[in-house]
């Protein structure tokens, strides 16, 4: 009678421990609309659009408001434009952005590619990382890379110092130009680069012309200008085209959902009434809503182009020899500017003859070569870089005796990053990033 | 004595007593002569009885032998009457006295009616007609004041707002913090689902809104761990058990009642803007076209009207007609006073006008009836409410049955079943550019958002809103935000919601020591959405069109084994033990369709891009359960209970161990009614109790798949223009998710301690209940902030510690009570504190909601979440340990070449700026009764608590606000604050233009400025009821005027601070131009027949 007791509970016990395990196990803590892994080519759109969309968003709204190629003239904006408003929050979604949205990714999309053995996608991936870091150490100079991306394991990466960030940035630039001109493996990245559509080539001149951005940090002129010739025309720009309202350019979208922060600024607009240079003017110096003619929803967001490459090698003509090819190359970039803006040869032909426009071979100065590379990079961030470089075009500080040289770190990283400098220790104004120094 | 909990638990289950064989009958009245209602009838040592009706009166059938009735009321001493002294069976008429009110029985945990006497524990119940006299609509919003150690906030004064409730404070850090909600047993939902961000979007409802009122019995509030713990996880929060109304089981009997009413709403208060200064920059005016934002113009009495379009100060050709009409206004353009045509200015008063009353009906019918062995209620009801913004609506129709049965001796079968339709027309509000605060707060005082007409014209006149070639007619130009007339023609959200939820409960009892119940409950909800936005709107300028599907299922099933009877004659043993299973499935489906092709079509056929996602959430639980409860002597009860919980949630998928879902956790409690020991028989000293206990509550992760970490599909952008979604240019995306999954969540468990004392003074007309407790909360599981440097942003983790700890306070007293003249009262007292003790190693803060220069956080050392954000900076803050604003002088800039010279620095550490918990709630609720009338009044006292005014931050920024017109003209002062060198600040400043626009005004850095306590004294309720007397037609009913929210006194500068910008979240304490609150009057009508 005990026994069959016993038995009959243990039967009992077991039937409701399978029957518990049936109801509360299985896959019901499985997310059935989230995938625990993805293949490359379905990262890829994310993480280059991520990438573009931080160039074009963030990056080009604080530099270019910093080299006053935009001003910031209602609500936050006019904080930031008087520099009292750029708390580190301000930065937390440039910096999470490209922590998280870009270099993690790459980082595992890293890993499967190797693993795969996909050594074009794997070049592919070291580009953008190059890229990416590039952007972030030259307003942040010192930045996590080393311990980064290690999730819970490591919750506070060390800072890795900005010779350490472009000995990365290198290898990377070196590593995948030597891999592009390798095998493939057994997939390429056509599927899923939305930038350059799998084209090897294109990635490898990409590769190269970062590398010529590199140098001229640097200071290796001539370095930088072999480099910047891979680029042979707009057609070989890094750039992506948003398709269209539904998915617009980030200047697009900010005009569009804030209208009125950010304008023209009156320094640029003065700088190119000084040649008058009205055509571009025309275009550039618009109210900021949707109905401008140059930020509009399909915009072409250019993350590296010939015409920056252009005055590279123009740069280090009028730095050296100042020969034909270094006026041409000068020539080129206004052109390609001109191109982009939709003006034709004929309001390119006109404004070469203003005062002040035309040097004539082997008189390019500095100061013409870097005014004109800024009018021709309008809302690109490198324009920070340059004005950092050069001093090129004078800027008078929105108050105060000085323009911030750099940016604050993420509040995150002083909130929850044991490894930051002391909140407060940037000092935005002096503290010159590492190549600046 | 002791034997009466027995008698009435035989009660329960003797309905369908088959062995009557005559019948007897009569009424049960008080000493008065007022019937008593649902006094008990049963034949002494047996289980046939009834109980008595509206009238009070009864009948029953007997067996032949039975000689003594015993009748028993709650709250009157019982009496045994000898029939076989009757000569009429059909009149035995009895009157009960006011007794000693301590046989109270209460409903439990799992619907098990305890002795009160026996509970170690505080529950409270509350009055289904004082939740319907209220005249809330919202089930939440009727409770306010009626029960200590609850918290109410109606989220807004739109028709279908939600209300958030919490008993006793928060209990999880980023988890649900709402109590279960038991109806007739099982759970059922009362979930909030957002479409959009919780700072911006619409309205949303919390789901108990679907229950008519009117089918409310009665309402416990279980507070405690040890009340609760028999309901495991899901009661970690508090249980509030609604019992629904069921039919009679009076022979022959159908009732039937019927109620109207009628509910006008009107705005309570808005905001103070001023209407001296026009739109404009520097004193210079700026005309709409211009699309100036701001109201830093000159004097609106230095501007006068021109229609001259060569007038040198005429706008741009783009601000006229094609035939030179002026856009924007009727009357002209502005010019400096004198070089126009002599007609003044306006100015235009947009807010006020705009609000109309809004018109609620309410209609309700209920039949009911039964015998001996089946029961049956129907009711059906029909609310429709206008609210008082132009266009929005709230409509409901319920339908509810319940039945029972008893088919064999103590065998009783009972279920309901609720159907409930519910219809919104919704407004945007909140932080978004079509929200309708927003647009018209911001609308300088020289522009007429109405373009000249009334606002009841407006409302549905195209050209007060929109030009012809369809661009928005607002304030700036076709940009900014959209004009509120716009926004309520042309942004409107629809919302269709059918739910469907019962259950059905069979209990059989073989004996007083087996009884076996089964109760299987359902709850289904289909909400249906669709967001419009026209083509020009300023959210989506391309038009859009948004359907969100939402389906919630969830299934609640128990098993249980209870009995109990006396051990000897000193003690007594009642035990239970169980099991439940419960799983729930929401399951969302929404498209997106952007670009419309053609304006006036809002439907996704006319859009040019899709995009659609799918979102399922479910998780199961299972819990087996057990409780013993010993009694000594009717005074001493000791109740030990268990429970093992096994839970979905904690599952990993990759690797399913049963063994890491479950958890276990035990409560005991302890109820000593010392007053037994005692002679309580004379002296004002009636009854007292002692309560002491101790539980433990387990909970998993607050949302399903926390223990992996997954791709998803990201939309991409910075926050400051909309985020774009995949698929982009016919590319899907996938990234990595921010938030990290952790495979080794164990369940976050909660102790709690309570100790309370149950005190009552001449035979229970004064009452006294205290209650205080603490809880901590150890391994509180919560989305950890990580710096994005790892990669990602949050990872899941045991980490938080928190501790609450409360006191609570009621005290009913009648202090006059006469036959036709009584009052009685009610104290309701609540205190609770919830201090975050630790988060996560190395993390001082973690966001709950809100916005960049103040949110919500749970900040380390701080009240449950403070409010965070920017602050002025302090001499001392270098030297400051902690998050907290410090205490020393404020520094202002002393830096000549700053533009902010003068002005307070800004701290560049982000602290906690405000607190918005109460500091105490009280409710005073009170009854005067005169023979037929009765007049109610509920006071709702709540001190302190702060607001984050961003309405007032904000439009400080656009010189809208008073204070702006106010501050712009003061003589330069100097800031109270020190300089750089500790000296006192002598630079004077003139708080105008550059001042508000700086890092310490609005859109700066600096949040705390508007923080302001957010506490009030309000008359909630206030009702004058006339009762009908019963006759042979009419039954009872009565007619009603009451008033809800009538008056209250605050000093919070704005709108009505109950308010909640996020709703029902855990992230209160914010106003961010909230839709205001309203204030109603209602009319009602009930009958009985």
């Amino acid at each position: 009678m005990k026994l069959y007791f016993k038995l009959f509970a243990l039967v009992l016990f077991a039937g409701y421990l399978s029957s518990c395990e049936n109801f509360v196990g299985g896959d019901i803590n499985a997310d059935p609309n989230n995938p625990i892994a993805v293949p490359v080519s379905a990262q890829l759109p994310a993480i280059q659009i991520a990438m573009v969309d931080l160039t074009g968003g963030a990056f080009s709204r604080f530099n270019c408001m910093l080299t006053q190629q935009v001003e910031g003239v209602a609500r936050q904006w006019s904080s930031f434009n008087q520099y009292t408003g750029l708390t580190p929050n301000r930065f937390d979604a440039a910096w999470d952005n490209t922590y998280e949205n870009v270099l993690n990714e790459l980082q595992t999309a890293k890993a499967n590619s190797m693993a795969d053995g996909n050594n074009h996608t794997l070049a592919v991936c070291y580009v953008m990382e190059a890229y990416t870091l590039m952007q972030a150490t030259d307003v942040w100079d010192d930045i996590p890379y080393s311990e980064a991306f290690k999730g819970i394991e490591v919750t506070s990466p060390q800072y890795d110092s900005q010779a350490d960030i472009y000995g990365v940035i290198n290898s990377r630039l070196n590593d995948a130009i030597s891999l592009f001109a390798g095998p493939q493996g057994p997939v390429g990245p056509a599927s899923g680069d939305v930038l350059y559509g799998g084209d090897i080539t294109a990635w490898t001149n990409a590769a190269t012309a970062i590398r010529a951005r590199a140098k001229l940090h640097f200071k290796d002129y001539s370095g930088a200008a072999s480099d910047a010739a891979a680029f042979s025309s707009s057609a070989d720009n890094l750039a992506f085209n948003y398709p269209d309202a539904n998915a617009a350019g980030q200047w697009f979208r900010f005009n569009r959902d804030r209208t009125g922060d950010l304008e023209f600024h009156p320094t640029m607009r003065a700088l190119m009434n000084s040649t008058q240079d009205t055509n571009r003017l025309n275009v550039m110096d618009q109210t900021f809503i949707t109905d401008h003619p140059y930020l509009v929803a399909d915009f072409n967001q250019e993350l590296v182009t010939y015409r920056e490459m252009q005055f590279i090698i123009a740069e280090a003509s009028a730095r050296g020899a100042n020969d034909q090819a270094g006026y041409d190359a000068y020539m080129n970039g206004i052109k390609a500017s001109f191109t982009r803006l939709g003006l034709g040869d004929a309001e390119f032909n006109e404004y070469i003859t203003q005062t002040g426009v035309d040097p004539g071979v082997g008189n390019l100065t500095l100061e013409g070569v870097m005014t004109q590379k800024y009018v021709a990079m309008f809302l690109q961030p490198e324009t920070y870089s340059d004005w950092r470089r050069t001093g090129f075009p004078a800027i008078t500080p929105t108050s105060g005796n000085a323009v911030p040289v750099r940016w604050d770190y993420s509040s995150g990283e002083y909130l929850f990053n044991a490894s930051s400098p002391a909140e407060g220790s940037v000092n935005v104004f002096t503290d010159k990033v590492g190549w600046n120094q | 004595m002791k034997k009466l909990s027995l008698v009435l638990l035989t009660i329960l289950f003797a309905v369908g007593a088959t062995m009557a064989q005559k019948s007897v009958s009569g009424v049960v009245t008080d000493v008065s002569g007022e019937p008593l209602i649902g006094a008990n009838v049963v034949v002494k040592g047996t289980t046939t009885g009834t109980s008595t009706d509206i009238d009070g009166s009864w009948a029953l059938s007997i067996p032949n032998d039975a000689t003594v009735l015993t009748f028993t009321y709650i709250g009157y001493s019982s009496k045994d009457v000898d029939i076989s002294t009757f000569s009429s069976m059909n009149a035995i008429n009895v009157s009960l006295s006011e007794g000693e009110i301590l046989e109270e029985v209460v409903v439990t945990a799992l619907g098990v009616e305890r002795s009160e006497k026996a509970l170690g524990y505080a529950i409270q119940e509350v009055d289904a007609d004082d939740l319907v006299r209220s005249g809330a609509t919202n089930a939440v919003d009727a409770l306010v004041g009626k029960a200590s150690g609850i918290q109410v906030t109606r989220s807004s004064g739109s028709v279908g707002g939600g209300s958030r409730i919490l008993v006793r404070g928060v209990t999880s850090m980023v988890g649900n913090n709402q109590p279960l909600i038991v109806i007739d047993g099982v759970r059922t939902n009362n979930e909030t689902l957002l479409s959009q961000a919780s700072t911006a979007g619409t309205a949303a409802s919390n789901r108990l809104m679907d229950l008519n009122p009117e089918d409310i019995e009665s309402m416990n509030v279980l507070k405690g761990a040890a009340a609760t713990a028999l309901y495991g996880t899901a009661g970690s929060t508090g249980v509030i058990l609604i019992t629904t109304k069921k039919g009679s089981s009076k022979k022959d009997r159908f009732a039937v009642n019927f109620s109207s009413s009628m509910g006008f709403d009107n705005i309570t208060q808005t905001v103070d803007l001023q209407d001296k200064y026009a739109q404009g920059w520097s004193g210079g005016y700026d005309d709409p076209s211009t699309g100036s934002s701001t109201s830093w113009g000159p004097l609106v009495s230095d501007l006068e009207y021109s229609t001259d379009p060569s007038h040198p100060n005429a706008p741009a050709a783009g601000a006229f007609f094609a035939d030179g009409t002026y856009r924007f206004d009727k009357n002209g353009f502005l010019v400096p006073k004198g070089t126009g045509n002599g007609q003044a200015a306006n100015t235009y008063d947009n807010v006020d006008p705009f609000f109309q009353t809004g018109i609620s009906n309410t209609n309700s019918l209920s039949v009911s009836g039964g015998g001996e062995t089946a029961t049956f209620r129907l009711s059906v009801s029909d609310h429709r409410a206008n609210g008082i913004i132009p266009n929005e609506e709230y409509l409901r129709k319920t339908v509810k049955l319940a039945a029972g049965i008893t088919p064999l001796e103590g065998l009783s079968i009972n279920g309901s079943i609720n159907y409930t339709k519910s219809d919104y027309t919704r407004v945007q509000q909140g932080s978004n550019t079509s929200g309708l605060l927003l647009g018209m707060l911001r609308t300088p005082a020289t522009f007429d958002n109405a373009n000249g007409f009334t606002p009841e014209q407006a409302v549905n006149e195209v050209s007060a809103y929109q030009f012809p070639d369809f661009r928005q007619r607002n304030y700036r130009g076709g940009g900014g935000y959209d004009n509120p007339y716009w926004t309520i023609n042309n942004a409107l959200g629809f919302e269709d919601v059918n739910r469907t939820f019962g259950n059905v409960k069979a209990d059989y009892k073989v004996n007083n020591w087996l009884g076996f119940g089964i109760n299987v409950g359902y709850d289904l909800t289909s909400d249906i959405r669709k967001q419009e936005f026209e083509i020009n709107s300023r959210t989506n300028a391309g038009g859009a069109v948004s359907h969100d599907e939402f389906n919630t299922n969830q299934f609640d099933n128990y098993l249980t084994i209870l009995g109990g009877g006396n051990l000897s004659d000193d003690f007594t043993l009642n035990y239970l033990v169980g099991a439940n299973a419960f799983s729930f499935n929401n399951h969302q489906q929404t498209v997106d369709g952007n670009g419309l092709v053609f304006p006036g079509f809002r439907d996704i056929s006319n859009t040019t891009a899709l995009s659609a996602f799918e979102v399922i959430n479910r998780f199961r639980t299972l819990g087996f359960y057990g409780q013993v409860e010993g009694g000594w002597r009717n005074t001493v009860y000791l109740t030990v209970s268990a429970r093992q919980d096994y839970d979905s949630r904690l599952g990993d998928p990759a690797d399913f161990q049963l063994s890491n879902t479950g958890f276990f956790y035990p409560s005991a409690s302890l109820s000593f009614a010392f007053s037994e020991l005692m002679n309580t028989n004379n002296g004002p000293f009636s009854f007292g109790k002692l309560r002491l206990s101790f539980a433990q509550v387990g909970a998993g992760p607050p949302n399903p798949y926390s223990t992996a970490s997954v791709y998803v599909s990201p939309s991409i952008g910075d926050g400051w223009g909309d985020n774009i979604t995949f698929p982009i240019s016919g590319n899907a995306g996938f990234d990595q998710s921010s938030l990290l999954g952790n495979p080794n969540l164990t369940p976050e468990l909660s102790t709690t301690l309570e100790a309370g004392v149950d005190l009552r003074f001449f035979k229970g007309r004064i009452g006294l209940d205290a209650t205080v407790y603490q809880r901590k909360t150890v391994d509180a599981i919560l989305n950890a902030s990580l710096p994005s440097s790892t990669g990602y942003n949050n990872v899941w983790l045991n980490s938080g510690e928190m501790t609450s700890k409360g006191i609570e306070l009621t005290v009913n007293a009648t202090p006059v009570q006469s036959d036709d003249f009584s009052w009685n009262t009610q104290v309701n007292f609540t205190k609770s504190s919830n201090i975050v003790d630790k988060l996560a190693p190395g993390i001082e803060r973690l966001f709950l909601a809100g916005f960049n220069s103040a949110g919500t956080y749970l900040v380390e050392g701080n009240q449950y979440g403070a409010i965070f954000g920017g602050a002025y900076l302090r001499d001392n803050a270098a030297d400051w340990p902690n998050l907290n604003v410090p205490d020393g002088n404020v520094v202002i800039n002393d830096d000549p070449n700053s533009p902010e010279y003068g002005f307070q620095a800004v701290d560049p550490v982000q602290r906690a700026i405000g607190n918005p918990n109460p500091d105490f709630i009280i409710g005073w609720n009170n009854t005067l009764s005169y023979k037929r009338f009765s007049l109610n009044f509920l006071l709702d006292w709540r001190e302190g608590g702060d607001l984050w005014n961003g309405t007032a931050w904000a439009l400080s920024f656009f010189g809208r606000s008073q204070l702006t017109a106010d501050t712009r003209e003061e003589t330069a002062t100097p800031i109270e604050g020190v300089l750089s060198d500790g000296s006192a600040n002598n630079i004077p400043v003139t708080r105008g233009q550059n001042y508000w626009t700086s890092s310490v005004g609005g859109f700066g850095a600096v949040g705390e400025q508007f923080v302001q306590d957010g506490g009030w004294i309000r008359l909630r309720e206030l009702g004058l009821n006339y009762r009908f007397p019963a006759g042979e037609i009419l039954k009872g009913g009565s007619i009603g005027v009451s008033g809800r929210n009538l008056w209250f006194k605050s000093d919070y500068d704005g709108i009505d601070p109950e308010t909640s910008l996020t709703g029902t979240g855990n992230g209160q304490g914010f106003d961010y131009f909230n839709m205001p609150s309203t204030r109603s009057v209602i009319i009602k009508l009930s009958v009985d027949f």
